[in-house]
């Protein structure tokens, strides 16, 4: 997505121009394309001052309405929010059934040792996904050259990941990562298992990042990624020392 | 007293009197936001009502790195707003009576951009758009007109009324930053 047409969209959004649909698609966008979020946001901000400083009265039972609807709504987590977000496009984010949609047996223990029937086949789906909205989101000369949803021990998703091909690499955490004092989160890669992983840098949070990881080859398919939890600064072997929280497979987004 | 940032991150965190003090440092505020859109008080209050259950639900997609939680809020009402004026039918352009009415609402949206203080970066940047632009962006804004009431209102083609807007929002974009 250019800068214009991000800015025209967020102007779109933002002055309630959209018809339902581009408008989930917004929605879905503003989850994940953290330009087009700045572009609404920023916008937003500063249309404020036309909402005057009217104030109407409160009726009276207003409040306890709304207090007695909320008592019954269970919040949302980020990840059940982007999951709807995802399944609205078409494709659910969440693994399949062990024995479910795709057919496929439940391997001996996941993606774990090896064998990666179940995981895989939800990482591609949702990579599917994901590629879906960031189709939507920007296509440009800067799209991601493969996305990586990266998985627990239970198979349930807890970050992406997008790689470019000029070594950025922008990871979303999709869960919160526990992150005591003294530790930080590490992003690595396995390009060459000659080479063996290779640090893209750490995150001290389960925020959205950019990582502007070392000189290495573009990205492929099939490449691994993984999240660790280390001591700060970083691995002081250069190697993954900490447990892996996260892994999985790139895929190519479709274009 | 805590900001709306401070107050939606508690929010967030399942803390429903966060979001009880959120209602009263913002309800009256959104309340008229609504109106302006709606028309009437009670469908005001019902959008208000139905946007912060929604803000309940949805605390976790608040952005908490870059706060803007009264944009975020103001943003949910407006939306709520539009749907159930949108979904009570479009507006029949020749009709009188609507068209009428289309100008008592366009009046209201002018008399919010001359309210806005001259102190304002939105007002100087606003006041630099060719008026068209300027009238068309405001009328989105403020009384929730559609490209389709926009082009009624100023007696233009909806076609031209996009360009207007697009060219207008890049240019205040670009004025703002």
């Amino acid at each position: 997505m250019s800068r214009e047409e991000r800015n025209m969209r967020a102007g779109d959004y933002v002055l309630g121009l959209m018809d339902e649909t581009e408008r989930a698609r917004a929605e879905r966008d503003l989850t994940i394309d953290a330009e087009f979020r700045d572009a609404v946001w920023s916008f937003a901000s500063r249309l404020e001052a036309l909402d005057g400083q009217a104030q109407e009265p409160v009726a009276e039972g207003l409040w306890s309405r709304i207090a007695a609807e909320v008592a019954g709504v269970t919040q949302q987590t980020r990840l059940e929010l982007v999951r709807s977000d995802m399944a609205a496009a078409g494709v659910p984010l969440t693994p399949p059934d062990r024995h479910g949609a795709l057919g496929l047996k439940r391997p001996m223990s996941g993606f774990f040792r090896g064998a990666r029937g179940t995981a895989l086949a939800a990482t591609m789906l949702a990579a599917c996904a994901l590629g879906y909205v960031i189709g939507q989101a920007s296509v440009t000369a800067r799209d991601p050259e493969v996305v990586v949803v990266l998985l627990n021990e239970q198979d349930v998703p807890g970050a992406l990941v997008e790689a470019y091909a000029d070594d950025r690499v922008r990871i979303l955490p999709l869960t919160d990562f526990e992150v005591p004092a003294g530790k930080v989160l590490e992003v690595w890669t396995l390009f060459d298992a000659d080479v063996g992983p290779v640090s893209l840098g750490t995150m001290a949070s389960s925020r959205e990042a950019v990582l502007s990881g070392p000189d290495l080859p573009a990205p492929r398919p099939d490449q691994l990624y993984e999240i660790t939890l280390e001591d700060a600064p970083r691995s002081s072997a250069g190697r993954p020392l900490g447990p892996i929280l996260v892994k999985g497979l790139a895929v190519s987004p479709p274009r | 007293m805590e900001d709306c940032d401070t107050l939606m991150r508690r929010v967030a965190g399942g803390d429903r009197s966060a979001l009880a003090a959120i209602f009263d440092l913002e309800a009256g505020r959104l309340i008229a936001i609504a109106k302006r859109i709606v028309r009437r008080r009670e469908l005001a209050e019902e959008v208000v009502q139905e946007a912060f259950v929604t803000i309940w639900r949805k605390a976790a997609l608040f952005d908490h790195e870059r706060g803007a939680a009264r944009a975020w809020m103001t943003t949910i009402v407006r939306h709520r707003a539009l749907n159930i004026i949108r979904d009570g039918g479009r507006l029949d352009f020749h009709d009188a009576d609507q068209l009428a009415t289309l100008g008592d609402r366009a009046a209201e949206a002018d008399t919010a951009y001359a309210d806005l203080s001259e102190a304002e970066d939105l007002k100087r940047c606003l006041a630099q758009l060719e008026p068209e632009r300027r009238r068309s962006i405001v009328m989105a804004y403020v009384v929730g007109f559609s490209h389709g009431e926009i082009a009624a209102h100023l007696g233009a083609p909806v076609g031209t009324v996009k360009a207007w807007i697009r060219r207008g929002v890049a240019s205040l974009k670009e004025c703002l930053s």
